[in-house]
């Protein structure tokens, strides 16, 4: 099931950040907090928080959402806490989708190992931005745009349906960049499913249902692939 | 009429460009220890020296040819008495003198005073006169007056004129002199006990027909050479007293020897912090190009790190003498300086125009990086200065404070979080072709505008077809990104196309690219 709501652990800029931009994505979007600091400091930016604590009762998550579609932000402070946070919501629910920050590349070892499904190491991807910036100013803006601006371009995962055309097909057979006017840039195989492999590695992979393509393009050529993805026909 | 005729010649050369520009390439050329020629002349100095000692050995037992001694006596000679006067020159400005003396005599409404400029003039030319340096040059210049013999031995002062162009030698003598008082009370502790025990030795064994210390000069040379603890044993006290006496100074001797090596060792050790600061200081200078980055946080660990792989060099300068520390343990070129200071700069003597490729602002407070950007505005306006904001409340502050550009990590992380809650795998692509982690990239490549056809042609050959993607070209004249280029499309010159693909592959790429002739 796709998330359609979103918990948020802890209440600093990160969370604030993270608040501001999810906002209009979910239906329902909930703050937790584990201390009165960050309580008052949510009250007083207009937002109704939650308290927690690290034990293992998590029922006001489940009375609050549906967890089979929650997406939870793990963005304690502390990493230790965090790590924390992480496994003790991993050792209940299973299937919940964890995305947690980490510090640094250390946290984010032990993040994964706690059970997040993916983990933001915030030192990292931040000397890799200015590191772009410094070295590749042209294509950081290009991306920069494509991710996270409201631009022409835009970047799309569609999983091959059954029902696709795509699904049996070898990937030199297809020309996106021809006949759709996109760029495929990676795929997950469903078969291997640990991680994707780049397009431009060059190998003939049979695309088989439940594989995951991810294209770069306009929006209105997304949309038409992922239609024709879906079998309507473009 | 005189002191008329004086001033306005003082006023004139103080004001006339080819003067002091001639005063201040040889101030440069003899000086300026950062004045990048200067070493140049320093070699040649030396190599002047070498060549003179070098001829003075010769000609101790071969007949040397007559261009030979002409050129040590008369060319080098005459080559160091130019460079004494030169020296003499540039050691204060009489011009300015003169026109300080006028200025002050017209300030208190005083007749112009030739005569206290005058000796005002002389007393600064005798203070460099009677300096040990410029006695050493003059006494280098000695050996000219070659039909005297004995000076020829004055050869062996320009030797020490090697101090003037040796910066090690110049740094020993620095060390040596900031222990002064100890050397002088070595001195005199070791002239007492030379004496002392030559008068003793003298006494006991001048009237003993067996003993060889006859006179007082072999008693002063045997006491030299005992309390030095080299003993030659040429000459030996042969009396009971005489004998006393030596095993005094032997014991003494090796207190002098412990004392002279404690003070070195103590000069040494004290001054080390401030020798390596010196040679970074001189290592920074000499790069010709690098980054600069202020403040060294866990994210500036982070970032160097990455940059590393440039190959342009880094230099950091952190308050913080623990972070230096830290990050010298790294390996990194860092200063233990303050950043958000003029004075940092100009010590340092950056040069930003030709040296700095861009600052980077890393400090862990908006307010350390605002002052800094700042400050080195006051010094250019052409750098780009990039920084780090803490606060999104301060991003208007720091781009008034002159900016280019500025990474926050909250919004960074917000933005991620939308993005990675709703395409997991898509930022995950991208992440992994920014972090460089595997082999398949994301690059920019320049183009020219004669690169047109090879360009679509390199994309056509089996080597680059599926395997390298050109996600589009950035139009440096439009600042338009065309994404997905079709084959017709204009390349101008400077346009950029972004490219993913193997690393090697996008090397293999360029160098097609760039190389004349057929595919």
């Amino acid at each position: 099931m796709k998330p359609h709501c979103a918990a948020i652990f802890g209440y600093n800029e990160y969370s604030k950040q993270i608040v501001k931009q999810i906002r209009g994505v979910y239906e329902n979007v909930g703050v937790f907090v584990i201390d009165e600091e960050e309580f008052l400091e949510a009250q007083n930016d207009g937002i109704v928080a939650d308290r927690f604590d690290l034990s293992d009762n998590w029922q006001s998550i489940e009375a609050q959402f549906d967890v089979e579609g929650l997406i939870v932000f793990c963005a304690l402070a502390d990493d230790a806490e965090n790590v924390f946070l992480t496994i003790s919501l991993r050792a209940t629910f299973d299937k919940l989708f964890i995305i947690a920050l980490a510090q640094d590349n250390e946290s984010m070892m032990k993040m994964k190992s706690a059970g997040a499904d993916k983990v933001m190491p915030i030192l990292q991807i931040a000397a890799n931005v200015i590191n772009d910036i410094l070295t590749k100013p042209i294509m950081t803006q290009v991306l920069h745009d494509v991710l996270y601006e409201d631009s022409l371009l835009s970047i799309i995962e569609i999983e091959v349906k059954d029902a696709s055309p795509l699904n049996g097909q070898y990937l030199h057979e297809l020309h996106f960049k021809r006949d759709f006017d996109l760029i495929l840039l990676a795929i997950v195989d469903q078969e291997l499913a640990t991680t994707f492999s780049f397009a431009s590695k060059g190998h003939n992979h049979h695309i088989d249902a439940g594989d995951i393509l991810v294209f770069m393009g306009y929006t209105e050529k997304l949309n038409a692939i992922k239609q024709w993805n879906d079998g309507v026909s473009v | 009429m005189l002191s008329r005729l004086v001033v306005n010649t003082a006023f004139f050369l103080h004001t006339y460009h080819p003067y002091q520009r001639s005063k201040i390439f040889f101030y440069n050329l003899l000086e300026n220890q950062h004045y990048q020629h200067k070493k140049y002349f320093d070699i040649f100095m030396m190599g002047l020296i070498f060549l003179s000692v070098y001829i003075l050995i010769r000609s101790v037992k071969h007949e040397l040819p007559h261009g030979w001694l002409i050129f040590n006596n008369y060319v080098i000679s005459l080559i160091f008495f130019i460079e004494y006067l030169l020296r003499f020159w540039l050691y204060s400005s009489n011009s300015k003198a003169i026109i300080e003396q006028y200025e002050s005599d017209l300030f208190l409404h005083r007749p112009f005073s030739f005569s206290s400029a005058l000796k005002t003039i002389f007393t600064q030319k005798m203070e460099y006169v009677f300096s040990p340096t410029a006695m050493i040059d003059l006494l280098a210049i000695m050996p000219f007056f070659h039909e005297f013999r004995l000076l020829r031995i004055f050869i062996l002062f320009r030797v020490l004129k090697l101090f003037r162009y040796a910066k090690s030698l110049r740094r020993l003598i620095s060390i040596l002199s900031s222990k002064k008082f100890e050397i002088l009370t070595l001195i005199v502790f070791t002239m007492i006990m030379i004496m002392v025990s030559s008068v003793l030795i003298y006494v006991m064994e001048a009237n003993n027909p067996e003993s060889k210390i006859n006179t007082l000069f072999d008693a002063v040379y045997w006491s030299v050479v005992t309390i030095f603890t080299v003993g030659y044993g040429d000459l030996v006290p042969v009396t009971h007293g005489g004998r006393i006496v030596a095993m005094m100074i032997i014991v003494s001797g090796i207190a002098v020897i412990s004392f002279a090596t404690s003070i070195v060792v103590s000069a040494f050790t004290e001054k080390l912090d401030e020798i390596k600061e010196e040679k970074m200081i001189d290592s920074v200078h000499a790069l010709t190009r690098m980054y600069l980055v202020c403040g060294f946080s866990p994210l500036a660990h982070e970032v160097i790190r990455k940059l590393h792989k440039r190959h342009i060099p880094i230099v950091i300068l952190e308050k913080d003498p623990n972070k230096v520390q830290q990050a010298r343990n790294n390996g990194l070129l860092a200063l233990s300086y303050d950043s958000g200071s003029l004075h940092t700069y100009s010590h340092l003597k950056l040069d930003f125009e030709h040296q700095v490729e861009a600052v980077i602002l890393l400090h862990e407070s908006d307010v350390a990086n605002i002052y800094t950007a700042l400050t080195i505005r006051e010094l250019t306006k052409n750098i780009t200065l990039y920084s780090v904001l803490h606060h999104p409340a301060n991003r208007k502050k720091l781009f008034l404070a002159g900016m280019n550009h500025i990474v926050n990590t909250h919004e960074l992380v917000g933005m991620m979080s939308k993005i990675i809650a709703r395409q997991p795998v898509a930022f995950e692509v991208i992440h992994t072709l920014r972090s460089e982690q595997t082999s398949t990239i994301v690059d920019e490549i320049i183009l020219d505008a004669d690169m047109k056809d090879r360009f679509y042609a390199l994309l056509a050959d089996s080597l680059f077809y599926q395997r390298f993607s050109v996600l589009g070209i950035y139009s440096t004249r439009e600042k338009v990104f065309h994404f997905n280029p079709h084959p017709d499309m204009n390349i101008e010159p400077g346009d950029i196309a972004i490219v993913i693909a193997n690393r090697g592959l996008i090397d293999e790429f360029r160098t097609k690219l760039h190389r004349r002739g057929k595919l």
